[in-house]
């Protein structure tokens, strides 16, 4: 294995090199995925049926929550991978695990609010506006579920293996991951909630 | 300790912070028109996408650079094109 010193930990070898491009194209995908929910949602969050409009079931407190917790979790992944390249293993660990706290958290929000839709009567099944918004929300959240696992096993890793290109590279990848969660939650809070809530 | 706080870094999350005010706005003042609400959320969420991209994801430091802005560029306008086509079709087309 070539290893090219001149370069940060995570791009230092032609695999690691590869695998950060192949990410992108798989974030790439992901736009487009993200972008098909939110054509649908768009065209279905005013067929509300018999069911409530977003008008009657969106909070701004839980929200806005939501949009700091991630936003700062967004920005403590950075300082992560900050350390990492510092060669801090030590404060990077600590900036992943203040991460997954956050994202954990971020989740607790989230899981409080699809239970109080369901307990306002606006379930999954209610209408086309409640299927398109859960559907769009709920892939969000899957996202963020995987990403903790994912996030957890990177840790663990850190810890057993220490700083070296395979798990450098890995965690670099991980906080393109959550950098794009972040991303998608900004559309989701700007497009779907603050437009949903005037 | 400076060091684990880089200023790029932390500019962009205080940048990032005021966006979202500035876009929570919208619900909290009155009197806004709806054109002007839609401008004020297309421009906050491009800025703070892009904010992310760019110095979080440090998406512009490497040699693949080109390929990773190219690779974006094709799903942002994959993602526009459904997002907008699909109104045009299933709503504007019939105002």
């Amino acid at each position: 294995m070539k290893v090219d010193q001149s370069l940060p930990l995570e791009y230092s070898t032609e695999q690691n090199k590869n695998n950060i491009l192949g990410f992108w194209v798989f974030l790439g995908a992901e736009i487009m995925l993200f972008g098909t929910l939110f054509a649908a949602y768009f065209v279905l969050a005013d067929r509300t049926g018999s069911g409530p409009t977003g008008v009657e079931i969106f909070q701004i407190t839980p929200v806005l929550i939501e949009t700091f917790i991630l936003l700062t979790s967004s920005f403590t992944i950075g300082l992560g991978i900050n350390a990492m390249r510092k060669g801090n293993l030590k404060a990077m660990i600590t900036f992943y695990v203040i991460t997954l706290l956050l994202g954990l958290s971020f989740l607790g929000v989230e899981i409080y609010e699809f239970v109080h839709y369901a307990h306002i009567g606006a379930a999954i099944t209610v209408s086309a506006f409640t299927s398109t918004l859960l559907t769009t929300l709920g892939t969000h959240g899957a996202h963020v579920t995987f990403g903790l696992v994912w996030g957890i096993l990177i840790v663990y890793q850190l810890i057993k293996r220490g700083l070296t290109p395979e798990t450098a590279n890995k965690s670099f990848i991980f906080s393109l991951y959550w950098h794009f969660l972040d991303v998608v939650w900004i559309f989701i809070f700007s497009f779907v909630y603050l437009k949903g809530m005037i | 300790m400076s060091e684990l706080f880089p200023l790029k870094q932390v500019m962009g999350f205080a940048l990032s912070i005021i966006l979202t005010i500035i876009a929570a706005g919208v619900y909290f003042l009155d009197g806004i028109s709806f054109p002007i609400i839609m401008t004020i959320l297309l421009v906050t969420a491009f800025i703070q996408a892009g904010l992310q991209l760019v110095v979080f994801m440090h998406a512009g430091e490497t040699d693949d650079k080109s390929a990773i802005y190219t690779n974006i560029y094709y799903a942002l306008i994959i993602a526009l094109v459904t997002i907008f086509g699909t109104l045009l079709c299933m709503i504007w087309g019939y105002l």
